[in-house]
């Protein structure tokens, strides 16, 4: 696969990934556009093409960290205007509120999930983390959005055999 | 497999295995809480994919494009310095000087995130390599941790200096030295009187006076 067509397919994941890390449209755009040119230039020693996904990501994250080592923490600024589209449903968008509010450590886990399709395994190695680690970190991001969707509980079924 | 294992690898989000599916499949109750978890998962899922600002594709692509152009460009440049033997940078790169750019390329930020070292164990940890105050003499230390690198315990320390940041890797066994350029990123590896510290920035002037300085107080 050629650079280019790699950048196609993943382009807007990858901004979505940043949009996570950075909580800041602006920001994110810059922190792919650092790491796709970062990766151009990694691009010919990347020798097996199945992993160029977590790749990517994995540059992704490292240039968000780079830009909180050389300017800081990013200021968030979450624009209502920005986080609503017309394809969210409403609680669509009550949930992306509620992510908004997540802390980074349980936002990013769940980013890399549901955006790279990563295992608990393949975020815990990304992270620096215990697969263990990982995985507890998705269940309380899920559980904690589970608790603002449905604070009455009603989604979750109780009953079942242990 | 049983309900208990089930859901907490449901709730997790990670996909379902054989052994989820051999338990859900003879267990109705399990059966009913992924088929309720489903319109969770696809409002989350809806939630995280927020919208892709108007051409940002295209944006990215253009700006990745229009650096890329500057980039060869440059480095056409420093291919002709070469020839005439001009720069010191793009001569042939010493093995441990391009790990240490390796290293902030790819394990920068893990390091930063395993946290940093208290100022009493740095000071003990640093001590009989490069004393901490001589590394505040350069400028303002960010980090200090441990980290396994080049085969031995180094540490991985970053200073605010007045033109920006630079990465330093304190390696307490051995006395290296050398230079590489890769990435955007300069890397210098000094020796010390005992051990050695590779020196890593983006600005190759700062990386030098900073290697300098480093090399100059060794004594």
């Amino acid at each position: 696969m050629r650079f280019d067509d790699l950048v196609r397919v993943h382009a807007a994941d990858l901004y979505r990934y940043a949009f996570w890390l950075t909580r800041e449209p602006r920001q994110a755009e810059d922190v792919v556009q650092e790491a796709l040119l970062r990766s151009w230039r990694a691009f010919p020693q990347l020798r097996d093409p199945a992993a160029a996904k977590a790749w990517l990501f994995s540059i992704v994250r490292n240039e968000f960290y780079r830009a909180i080592a050389k300017n800081g923490p990013p200021l968030e600024n979450v624009d209502d205007l920005e986080l609503s589209d017309e394809s969210a449903s409403p609680p669509g968008l009550e949930m992306r509120e509620a992510l908004t509010r997540l802390p980074p450590s349980y936002a990013e886990p769940l980013a890399l999930q549901v955006l790279g399709g990563f295992s608990c395994a393949e975020i815990a190695a990304m992270m620096g983390i215990t697969e263990g680690a990982a995985m507890t970190r998705l269940t309380r991001a899920r559980q904690a959005l589970k608790r603002v969707v449905a604070p009455d509980g009603a989604r979750e079924r109780k009953g079942g055999r242990l | 497999m049983n309900c208990l294992d089930y859901r907490r690898v449901l709730l997790s989000g990670e996909a379902e295995n054989r052994a989820m599916k051999e338990h859900r499949l003879q267990c109705p109750p399990c059966a009913a809480v992924l088929a309720e978890n489903a319109q969770f998962e696809r409002e989350l899922r809806r939630a995280v994919e927020v919208p892709v600002p108007p051409q940002v594709e295209q944006r990215l692509a253009t700006a990745v494009v229009s650096r890329r152009r500057r980039f060869l460009a440059a480095a056409a440049i420093g291919a002709l310095a070469v020839g005439a033997g001009g720069y010191s940078w793009l001569s042939r790169p010493d093995a441990i000087a391009l790990d240490c750019i390796e290293f902030v390329l790819m394990e920068e930020a893990k390091s930063i995130l395993k946290g940093s070292m208290t100022r009493p164990e740095a000071e003990t940890a640093l001590a009989p390599t490069l004393p901490l105050a001589r590394i505040g003499r350069i400028g303002e230390v960010r980090h200090i941790g441990p980290c396994p690198f080049n085969g031995q315990n180094a540490y991985h320390v970053i200073v605010e200096v007045p033109q920006g940041k630079v990465t330093l890797l304190v390696m307490p066994e051995g006395s290296a030295a050398g230079r590489a350029k890769r990435e955007g990123l300069y890397a210098s590896v000094v020796p010390l009187r005992s051990g050695s510290v590779g020196v890593i920035g983006a600005d190759a002037a700062v990386v030098d006076s900073v290697a300098g300085a480093l090399r100059s107080s060794r004594a």
